[in-house]
């Protein structure tokens, strides 16, 4: 069997029906479940305060989980940071707050990845380029909104404190994500985008 | 005993006496009364009251002694986060001038009201979860009519976060029997090495998805079209039921949240200038 493109890992071929079937539903618990842990342990291990961490492993999940399973890894991402941070004692609102920062982080890389059509299996430096570039971009949305709009808006922070959070957060995410990500897609991809559960669109 | 979310809680604790949706409740309305008090004293005081809630339910208080960290490390960052980092203000009354740091007495001030108003909000959560089984989150949920769909899932990515807890534990020995131990190393290689943990932590889970989905389509389920439509039993509920005291609980917490906020907007209560400790500390410092 020859070996998939990454043109035809992202292409729907002729006679090829995809559809949302269980499998995908259980890929999103199984992930919330997985993100829960694995981000948990960043929030405890490393806590800056407010759900911010020195870093963050949850980072691994969001990402890699959305360039495999689309928007069912988007929603993990969104869902498992309540979980996550909840264990380590921030409030619902707080985490509730952080879902457009959540929802950037998943999402961009997973948009990057089939709107350029890269190849998960990181292929080529082009490929490289754009994970780390969907990292880079992705996380410091999250790092300017969930600082300067949730914990200023909340009173938590003074002024002069936002930096420290900021660079808290970018850190946090991009030295874990630099750590997993690219491990994890270069190891797992080839196996994953042969199974039911891989998502070439965004549902299916 | 019973397995709680966080812990162990003896079977004869009272706490089964009252309905999940009910701790459900407390959680969600309890945990934001620090958000309109801004007197520490008043945030400490609903802490002491969670943590003989805790006692009351029989709950091994030693499983607080993961959240000591945390508390330390938030308390330390909150510190100096408004302290070291809170710039210069000649507004605000100076306590003391540390090697060029200048200390003033309002951002200590609001470091602790920040900080005293985050205790309550972690207690609230190590109750809720050191008291709560998976099923009582489920049955929490399908009493207050949320679809079976999302039901479904949460109580699957809880079911999955214990499993992966245990992967979790396997993998660890299994590397360890093969030589790779980080014991005594730095946390730099722990952290790099964390990757040899990830790795079969993530492949074990995708073949999880294969095993659960051919278990549950063996079983007939479907979340889409007709066969999903079939009204389902609620098996799990008939072994609970919504009693007066659980009806009386919710309405005193409800309740008790109207109080604070007609105390803290109509009468301004819970204000700083009225707070005992606070004045205290002032006394000491100043």
């Amino acid at each position: 069997m020859s070996e998939m493109t990454a043109e035809q890992i992202w292409t729907v071929q002729a006679g090829e029906k995809r559809s949302v079937g269980v499998i995908h539903i259980v890929t999103l618990a199984l992930l919330i479940g997985i993100g829960f842990v694995v981000g948990a342990f960043g929030s405890i291990s490393f806590p800056l305060g407010f759900g911010v961490n020195f870093f963050w492993t949850g980072i691994a999940v969001q990402q890699v989980g959305s360039i495999w399973f689309g928007m069912w890894g988007v929603l993990a991402g969104i869902i498992f940071p309540f979980f996550s941070n909840a264990v380590a004692g921030t409030h619902f609102d707080g985490s509730a707050a952080y879902i457009p920062a959540n929802f950037v982080q998943a999402f961009l890389p997973a948009w990057a990845f089939r709107y350029f059509k890269a190849d998960p299996r990181l292929k080529s430096g082009r490929d490289y380029l754009i994970l780390f570039l969907a990292m880079i971009v992705s996380s410091a949305f999250g790092a300017l909104w969930s600082p300067l709009v949730v914990l200023r808006s909340f009173g938590l922070l003074t002024t002069e404190s936002v930096p420290l959070f900021i660079w808290g957060w970018f850190g946090g995410n991009v030295i874990a994500g630099l750590v997993f990500n690219f491990i994890l897609l270069k190891a797992l991809s080839a196996v994953v985008i042969r199974t039911t559960a891989f998502v070439k669109q965004w549902w299916a | 005993m019973n397995k709680t979310l966080l812990g162990y809680v003896p079977k004869e604790s009272p706490i089964y006496l009252i309905h999940p949706f009910v701790k459900l409740y407390f959680l969600l309305v309890v945990s934001l009364f620090p958000m309109f008090i801004t007197q520490p004293e008043a945030n400490l005081v609903i802490m002491a009251v969670i943590l003989l809630l805790m006692l009351w339910s029989r709950v091994d208080l030693r499983i607080l002694r993961i959240y000591v960290p945390v508390a330390i490390a938030m308390g330390w960052i909150i510190l100096l986060s408004y302290t070291v980092l809170g710039g210069t203000h000649p507004e605000f009354e100076l306590l003391a001038n540390v090697l060029g740091i200048k200390i003033y007495w309002e951002r200590l001030r609001d470091g602790i009201v920040v900080y005293c108003r985050i205790l309550p909000m972690i207690a609230t959560m190590v109750f809720f979860l050191t008291t709560s089984r998976e099923r009582d989150v489920i049955v929490a949920m399908r009493s207050i009519r949320i679809p079976f769909l999302v039901t479904y899932v949460f109580a699957m990515a809880l079911r999955a976060s214990g499993m992966v807890l245990e992967d979790f534990q396997i993998v660890r020995q299994a590397e360890q029997a093969r030589g790779f131990d980080t014991t005594g190393k730095s946390l730099g290689y722990k952290i790099r090495k964390y990757v040899m943990y990830m790795i079969p932590l993530f492949a074990l889970s995708l073949r999880r998805t294969e095993e659960f989905t051919n278990a549950l389509v063996a079983r007939g389920y479907a979340f889409t079209g007709e066969a999903a439509k079939v009204k389902r039993a609620d098996y799990i509920l008939t072994h609970y039921s919504f009693r007066l005291y659980d009806g009386i609980l919710v309405a005193l917490i409800s309740i008790l949240f109207i109080v604070i906020l007609a105390l803290r907007y109509g009468y301004n209560a819970f204000s700083l200038e009225s707070s005992p400790l606070i004045n205290w500390l002032y006394q000491i410092l100043r």
